[in-house]
């Protein structure tokens, strides 16, 4: 009775590290397109602009939250929360240019109409 | 009564699952919503392929809800989807502000060819207006010059103050004590009328002038009566008679010294003055 009492408590131990080790070791995942994506964005101003500030600010929220769940074990949603990231982070670009091109046109129709203006 | 109640509670989870279920995660919303503001907008013209690719995560992200409405799986790409399609707005939009700008920058630069073309065409009329003009003046001054030349032959011609003088010798003109102009002076003034008409737009004053023999008044009067006679015959060959003035001077501005007879001839004189600075 006692070898089979030691021999169920070796066998919980056993299970128990392996309910703990499936849960907790770090997972390496692959960051570079989403860190490549927010350096790029605010390469470009994007903090400057309004509307892309706002998600370059969610891009890096997402990389921490990636970072945070894959400490934790969890490689699949950690990956999953970079793409959110990534995506966040390519918008805010693309928002930033926007900026820009609109600026840009905004200044060449000033430009016709003073050009006018001046040699009615 | 307790198995009654077990079942109905039961049957309530159950409800409140599958109500559940069927409402999608608010990622799914928003990402539908967007690809719908997303196609009605200027992407589906203007950036085709960056609406497809929205499009495209939308249909991962439905399907990933149909396997498993609830899992992190489907919300990140419902997620990823509303992004997507919001970047497709956004290079819409961007695309339209460069073709903007590209229209603006071709009717600049339209303008500016219009306004330089203006500009020549003036300036060229410009310059043929003052082209002409020179060429009129050179004409008017040569026709001045060819005048003056032409009078010098006829007469004494000299450049004072008050114009352009042409002195005719009174005993030419008229008999000695009259008004009237002798036969022989009508061929000599038609001569200078005809070199007066080169310059037909100028003031003249004629001047008649007498030596200091008989009265004063007497001499006033013939002076007036002979630059009245010539004045007239100007005007008979064509001179403009509101630019034909006649002032009799008498013996008041001599020439020459009236106690010699050579004197006294000179100062008996009609003098013709052109007025040089126009009407």
């Amino acid at each position: 009775m006692k070898h089979i009492k030691m021999a169920m408590l070796a066998v919980f131990v056993l299970f128990a590290l392996a309910v703990a080790g499936c849960g907790s070791s770090p997972e390496a995942i692959n960051q570079e397109a989403s860190t490549s994506a927010i350096r790029a964005a605010q390469e470009v101003g994007a903090s400057e602009v309004p509307s892309a500030s706002l998600y370059l600010q969610l891009a890096k929220e997402g990389l921490e939250k990636a970072k945070a769940l894959a400490a934790n074990g969890n490689k699949e949603q950690a990956e999953s929360m970079l793409l959110r990231a990534q995506a966040d982070a390519e918008l805010a670009i693309i928002l930033s240019h926007g900026d820009a091109d609109k600026t840009e046109a905004t200044a060449a129709l000033e430009r016709v109409k003073t050009l006018r203006q001046d040699n009615k | 009564m307790k198995l009654i109640k077990y079942l109905t509670l039961v049957a309530f989870v159950g409800l409140l699952i599958s109500c559940s279920a069927s409402v999608p995660p608010k990622e799914l919303s928003n990402a539908r919503q967007a690809y719908h503001q997303a196609s009605m907008g200027q992407a589906a013209k203007l950036v085709p392929a960056e609406l497809h690719k929205a499009k495209t995560a939308l249909d991962a992200a439905e399907q990933a809800y149909k396997d498993d409405p609830d899992s992190y799986k489907t919300k990140d790409l419902a997620y990823v989807a509303d992004r997507k399609s919001k970047m497709a707005e956004g290079l819409a939009q961007s695309a339209a502000e460069k073709a903007a700008t590209e229209k603006a920058n071709n009717d600049f630069q339209a303008a500016q060819t219009e306004i330089l073309k203006d500009t020549k065409e003036d300036l060229a009329a410009s310059e043929k207006d003052a082209m002409l003009k020179a060429e009129k003046l050179a004409s008017e001054k040569k026709a001045r010059l060819d005048a003056e030349a032409a009078l010098a032959k006829l007469a004494a011609v000299k450049e004072e103050e008050r114009g352009l003088v042409i002195t005719l010798s009174g005993s030419v003109l008229f008999a000695s004590d009259k008004s009237a102009l002798l036969p022989a002076a009508q061929e000599r003034l038609n001569q200078v009328a005809e070199a007066l008409l080169a310059t037909k737009e100028r003031r003249i004053t004629i001047e008649g002038h007498t030596d200091s023999q008989g009265s004063t008044s007497y001499n006033q009067q013939l002076s007036l009566k002979r630059a009245d006679a010539v004045r007239s015959y100007i005007i008979s060959r064509g001179y403009p008679s509101d630019l034909v003035y006649a002032l009799g001077i008498g013996e008041d501005r001599p020439i020459a010294d009236n106690n010699s007879v050579e004197g006294r001839a000179n100062n008996r004189r009609v003098e013709i003055i052109i007025n040089r600075t126009g009407k």
